[in-house]
């Protein structure tokens, strides 16, 4: 079966990319704006990666990776951070929090999917 | 859709993101003016700003992304309390926002570069102290050069690595992809049994690989856990040590240009921290912050002076961040001896630059904009919030139902009322309303409609990844991606036809070798295509493989139990294919990876039917299947035929109304309890409606009597009704509350005037 990914940003246009680039790799994508959006998704349907971003409104990636780490179904399913050259030190925090690894921006589509495959194999 | 493709659409999305952004930041900039310490406010600018960054960067606005940086930079230093707001930095970011707006215009960024320069120079007076971020930028590496080499890995994880999502087995494939790999497992760190916890990770690896690909390849494998892990990698090839000189000169400038401003910015910060006194924390911060890019920096030129030093500041530095103890004279003393071992690095390296190398460069030196067209298409399309538009299409819905009661009305007045002529004006009143009401619903359905590419585009790539794991050679042909389906549909189309595709490739498609002794080419087809007819999409997924078996199908539904063994001897060969869609039949002889999973084509089925639409199956033996999809464009409206029945009202879907006939009553037999007929050469079990209900019968006995034809899902039932009504056009909508679980009903609808009637679900209410 395809492997679900959940992409977190409230970027429409970086969803969009990360959708579509995934979608377009047999990947089923799920989107969610913001951190407490994508907590509220998350029981819907099995994920298998998390994509997320770190600044967002109502609850930020961080917080988000925390949850998930202790959420039942989700304690050692990959998270990978969307970060910004500037914030070397967010990729120690989000380590700290429990994601897998990071992409910076900014990426491009193939980028992207490196990443993917090397923590969500096909 | 390509990685091109993708990239472009989405500068055309962030186009459309980024003007919403600068108008929402225009007007919190002026809020922010006048209440400068709103914490929600900041964070609301900066993480606007901050979006036009990240996503025009990936959308590939180079300039732009860079200029904002800048502006990125006042908005985060404001929101961690270093600087308080005035009224001038508000006008300063609102000229920033102005220019950020002409950069997405411009074909030619460039031409604005003074202006950037000018305002990035008015920022940074504002700034609290130097930026270190720009140099990041440069630590982008070139690829290296390598010839085979033999790498020495040993790699122990940290005993928590699964949480964090990371499998350490894939990074050990991951290295298989690489080239030829040797792994031994080292289990010594594994306690006994009763002292192991089974969420840790005790094994170390030992991995000799034979890779074409440079160092930085492998390092690559461990990128997410090399800091929580242990990792050694030996590589013995003799180009090593010229590496540095044979990597071309294109990423030793770049690396040097990053340590010129990295160390340029450190003998700034230095002198700071070593003022008598203790540093402010921003200072030490931004030293740090700068260290560790150094350190990065180094990493991607093997350059070990330069990492030693730099990773002996980091941890100076680190203590002192947090206390202000640890700033001791000792402590100014050694940070100062380090930048000046820095500096003297830094001399050395420069003097490697300027080594004589052969300047011919590599690369184009401006890369020119490519999709310029695409920013004129921004205009042509707006973002609408779904709900808006589900609503708008009740809206219109309850209008088409609406309208319904001008001719009712018209007909009052005509003849109840004796008023012809004014029945006639409202009729016509009517009719251009209705007219009206048609072209809004047609603009409507428009606008939810969406081509079914986007479904179909990931097809490709799955068939080509089966293909590859299952050792056939499949043709993919794709047909009719622009045929459109509504929104709804689109995005529940999906699963099935990924598990029918799949099915295809699985289970249809025979082994090249087993094809060629068949006479069939070796590369099997599938061919995967849309189109409309009369009103419905059709979605087929047709294959030339081995066909399916009735009699095997038979068989097989016998031993799981799906059905008796005296009924399946009674079964034609289509009504033995149909098989395949009962609860609890899974073709495949063994569960495979590729599909049987469980997931079998009842729920196939289920989806498609809950999208009103239909699944049939052809098959013939040796030559292929095929699955059709019935569809209709759109959810919202459906029709059906009004009947009524011992008083009462219902309406019959007309996807499931074959015909309409009236039979004389000594037609009806009556046999065991149950009532047929024979109509043309076909027998129908007819049932009342209302009895089937469970209402009393009418009672009337009549010489004719009216019989709905229905087509249920594998078997066809005659509906005997006091009366056909009409042809009517029905919203419906689903019941709620306590009657949800109530089967026997798709829901209810309002008619024109004002009337609830309910409409029948017949495969539940006349099953059996």
């Amino acid at each position: 079966m395809a492997k679900t990914i959940m992409a977190v940003d409230d970027s429409a246009s970086m969803r969009q990319m990360v959708n579509f680039t995934l979608t377009s790799a047999g990947y089923v994508v799920v989107e969610a704006c913001d951190g407490a959006d994508a907590i509220a998704k998350v029981d819907s349907q099995p994920i298998d990666l998390f994509i997320t971003d770190l600044n967002m409104p109502n609850k930020d990636g961080l917080q988000l990776t925390r949850e998930l780490r202790a959420h039942a179904s989700h304690r050692f399913t990959p998270i990978v951070l969307l970060t910004t050259e500037s914030q070397p030190e967010k990729k120690m925090e989000g380590k700290a929090a429990g994601a897998t690894g990071w992409i910076v921006k900014p990426f491009q589509p193939e980028q992207l999917l490196m990443v993917v495959k090397k923590v969500c194999p096909c | 859709m390509d990685l091109v493709a993708i990239q472009k659409q989405m500068r055309v999305s962030f186009l459309v993101e980024a003007a919403d952004l600068l108008v929402e930041l225009d007007s919190s900039l002026l809020e922010l003016e006048s209440q400068p310490d709103n914490a929600d406010l900041l964070n609301r600018v900066f993480r606007a700003i901050h979006t036009i960054k990240g996503s025009g960067a990936t959308a590939g606005f180079k300039e732009m992304a860079a200029f904002t940086h800048h502006v990125e930079e006042l908005f985060d230093e404001a929101r961690v309390g270093h600087l308080h707001l005035t009224s001038e930095m508000i006008d300063l970011a609102l000229a920033a926002c102005d220019l950020i707006g002409t950069l997405l215009k411009t074909d030619a960024p460039a031409s604005h570069a003074e202006q950037c320069n000018d305002i990035i120079a008015r920022l940074a007076k504002h700034l609290p102290h130097g930026t270190a971020a720009a140099a990041e930028a440069s630590t982008a590496k070139a690829e290296e050069v390598a010839g085979a080499q033999i790498y020495q890995i040993h790699f122990k994880p940290n005993e928590s690595v699964f949480f964090s999502g990371t499998d350490p087995l894939s990074l050990l494939e991951e290295l298989g992809d690489l080239g030829s790999c040797e792994v031994k497992a080292d289990f010594s760190e594994l306690p006994p049994l009763d002292g192991l916890n089974p969420e840790q990770c005790y094994i170390a690896w030992d991995i000799q690989l034979i890779s074409d690909h440079p160092i930085s390849k492998v390092k690559e494998v461990f990128m997410f856990v090399e800091d929580e892990s242990e990792i050694r990698i030996d590589h013995k090839s003799l180009k090593e040590n010229e590496a540095c000189e044979e990597k071309g000169d294109e990423s030793f400038r770049i690396f040097m240009d990053g340590v010129d401003q990295c160390i340029g910015a450190l003998n700034v910060f230095v002198p700071q921290i070593q003022a008598p006194g203790v540093a402010a924390e921003g200072v030490l911060k931004n030293c740090l912050r700068t260290m560790r890019i150094l350190v990065t920096a180094s990493l991607t030129q093997d350059c070990t002076e330069l990492k030693v030093i730099a990773e002996s500041q980091i941890l100076l530095l680190e203590p002192a961040v947090t206390s202000a103890e640890a700033m001791t004279e000792g402590f100014k003393q050694e940070l100062a001896d380090n930048q000046k071992k820095l500096v003297a690095l830094q001399q050395e390296l420069r003097k490697r630059t300027a080594s004589p190398v052969p300047s011919a460069s590599n690369e184009p030196a401006v890369e020119p904009r490519k999709s310029e067209g695409a920013d004129t298409a921004t205009t042509n399309s707006i973002r609408v919030d779904q709900d808006k538009l589900d609503r708008l299409m009740r809206v219109v819905g309850e209008l088409l139902i609406a309208r319904n009661a001008f001719p009712i009305i018209a007909h009052k007045v005509s003849v109840e009322h004796q008023l012809t002529g004014l029945g006639n004006e409202l009729k016509q009143a009517g009719n251009s309303i209705s007219h009206i009401a048609d072209e809004l619903q047609a603009t409507v359905m428009a606008i939810r409609m969406m081509p079914v590419r986007s479904v179909f585009q990931r097809f490709p790539r799955m068939v080509r990844d089966m293909s590859r794991a299952l050792g056939k050679d499949v043709d993919l042909k794709i047909e009719g991606e622009d045929t459109e389906l509504d929104k709804t549909v689109i995005e529940r189309i999906g699963d099935p036809l990924v598990h029918l595709v799949r099915n295809s490739v699985d289970h249809g498609l025979e082994l090249p070798d087993e094809r060629e002794s068949q006479g069939k080419p070796r590369m099997g087809t599938v061919n995967l295509r849309a189109f409309n007819q009369g009103g419905l999409v059709i979605i087929e997924v047709r294959d030339d493989g081995k066909g399916m078996d009735p009699a095997k199908l038979k068989r097989h539904a016998v031993k799981k139990g799906v059905i008796t063994e005296e009924y399946a001897a009674t079964l034609s060969e289509q009504q033995a294919l149909e098989l395949i869609f009962m609860p609890g039949f899974s073709t495949a002889d063994k569960v495979t990876d590729i599909s049987g999973r469980g997931v079998g084509m009842d729920v196939v089925r289920n989806n498609i039917r809950q999208l009103k639409g239909t699944v049939t199956l052809q098959s013939v033996m040796g030559h292929g299947s095929k699955v059709t999809i019935e569809l209709p464009t759109s959810l919202m409206v459906s029709r059906g035929i009004l009947v009524n029945d011992a008083n009462e009202e219902y309406i019959l879907p007309m996807e499931n109304v074959l015909e309409l006939v009236k039979l004389p009553k000594q037609r009806i037999h009556r046999h065991a309890g149950s009532c047929f007929a024979q109509i043309r050469n076909d027998v129908y079990p007819v049932m009342r409606l209302s009895e089937r209900l469970g209402a009393s019968s009418s009672g009337e006995d009549e010489e004719v009597v009216s019989v709905v034809l229905l087509q249920l899902e594998r078997s066809r039932v005659g509906v005997a009704v006091d009366r056909f009504l009409s042809e009517v056009e029905v919203i419906v909508k689903p019941l709620t509350g306590d009657f949800e679980r109530v089967r026997e009903f798709q829901g209810a609808t309002i008619m024109g005037d004002g009337r609830v009637v309910l409409v029948i679900n017949p495969n539940t209410l006349f099953k059996n």
